[in-house]
């Protein structure tokens, strides 16, 4: 898979942007700016998708995070980052002790992993020395980049065909994390109101705020 | 005369080189996608460990997940032009790396609120409930 011309251009752009947001999300103080440097991040990472040919996954990608995942951690952000602005003239990274080791091991795997990728590439290479480019097989537009591929077909084949019961089993992972996250973003009085506190616990929390004594005829 | 000609020997490796580098930049292959994983995986394991905001390591974590998935989709691309038969593998994996992602960000959230309601704090060196 070798890419060339403006494919090879465009990624460098949106491999060093992926790179550059995924650093900024990381280094940035203000957990909504987090956020968003994540979101170019994702989207410069479907870009990629796209320039490898898997433009389906890169549309699920940008429909699933992008529009799904982050929209989810911006609102938690707004419910929860309450007193995070007069916490935000701390450092945020304070523990040098922590920094120092956490870096050093980023480095040592940087040097590992690249190494790793450099030998484990060229064991690829001896394997497969001239691999057949499927691109010379479709019709080439002017700038050098192969027209759009029967992605979507092909993914959705196989994802029926081999990966039927995994699909079924993530469907019932989805649900389960649904009815989790349901339950475990209630607060005590939902909870008191659907009669799931253990009595002892309730009659704990009557003492300390009478309020919620009001709940306990409406659940018998 | 025979100096002369071991630098100019030398010179053409160097440039050679030099062209070579060239010629596999703008010629991005498997190695590329796969050096742009490794890094994005390294900043989200740094994130993980540096951060103390838990929102922050929960968007690193999101961060690793994606790395993956580039690699994934890389290793697809290459098999598919290996003329490996099953190379939409990896894409199917992706999709399935991303649901989990999904319902790892609800939860986690969940329990952010949960942990927020009941701490009124998020950040992860204040939340030692489970120390003893």
């Amino acid at each position: 898979m070798t890419l060339s011309g403006y494919e090879a251009l465009f990624f460098w752009i949106f491999g060093l942007a992926a790179i550059f947001a995924g650093l900024l999300t990381v280094m940035a103080r203000n957990a909504v700016h987090s956020a968003l440097f994540l979101i170019s991040s994702l989207v410069s990472v479907a870009a990629l998708f796209v320039l490898a040919r898997a433009e389906f996954i890169a549309g699920v990608q940008i429909l699933v995070y992008v529009g799904g995942v982050m929209v989810l951690f911006l609102f938690v952000i707004m419910l929860v980052n309450v007193g995070a602005e007069e916490r935000g003239h701390e450092e945020i990274f304070n523990n040098q002790r922590q920094v120092t080791a956490s870096l050093i091991f980023c480095l040592l795997l940087v040097g590992g992993v690249l190494y790793a990728v450099n030998r484990g590439y060229s064991g690829l290479q001896i394997l497969h020395p001239n691999p057949v480019s499927q691109d010379q097989l479709q019709a080439t537009s002017a700038t050098g980049s192969s027209q759009i591929t029967k992605d979507a077909e092909g993914v959705g084949g196989s994802l029926y065909r081999y990966a039927s019961l995994p699909f079924e089993i993530a469907s019932v992972l989805l649900l389960v994390a649904i009815i989790g996250s349901v339950m475990l973003a209630r607060t005590l009085r939902q909870e008191a109101s659907a009669d799931d506190v253990a009595p002892e616990v309730l009659q704990e929390e009557i003492a300390r705020d009478p309020q919620l004594a009001k709940l306990e005829p409406q659940s018998e | 005369m025979l100096n002369f000609t071991f630098a100019f020997l030398l010179q053409q490796v160097e440039d050679n080189r030099f062209a070579q580098m060239r010629h596999a930049a703008a010629n991005p292959d498997l190695s590329k996608f796969l050096w742009i994983g490794a890094l994005l995986f390294i900043i989200g394991v740094a994130g993980v460990l540096t951060r103390r905001n838990i929102i922050v390591i929960f968007m690193s974590i999101e961060l690793i997940l994606n790395a993956a998935n580039l690699n994934f989709i890389a290793f697809s691309r290459y098999l598919h032009e290996t003329g490996n038969a099953n190379a939409l593998a990896g894409q199917i994996f992706t999709v399935f790396i991303i649901v989990v992602a999904a319902a790892e960000a609800a939860i986690g959230l969940g329990i952010v609120i949960a942990l927020y309601r009941n701490k009124e704090t998020i950040w992860v060196d204040e939340i030692d409930l489970l120390k003893w």
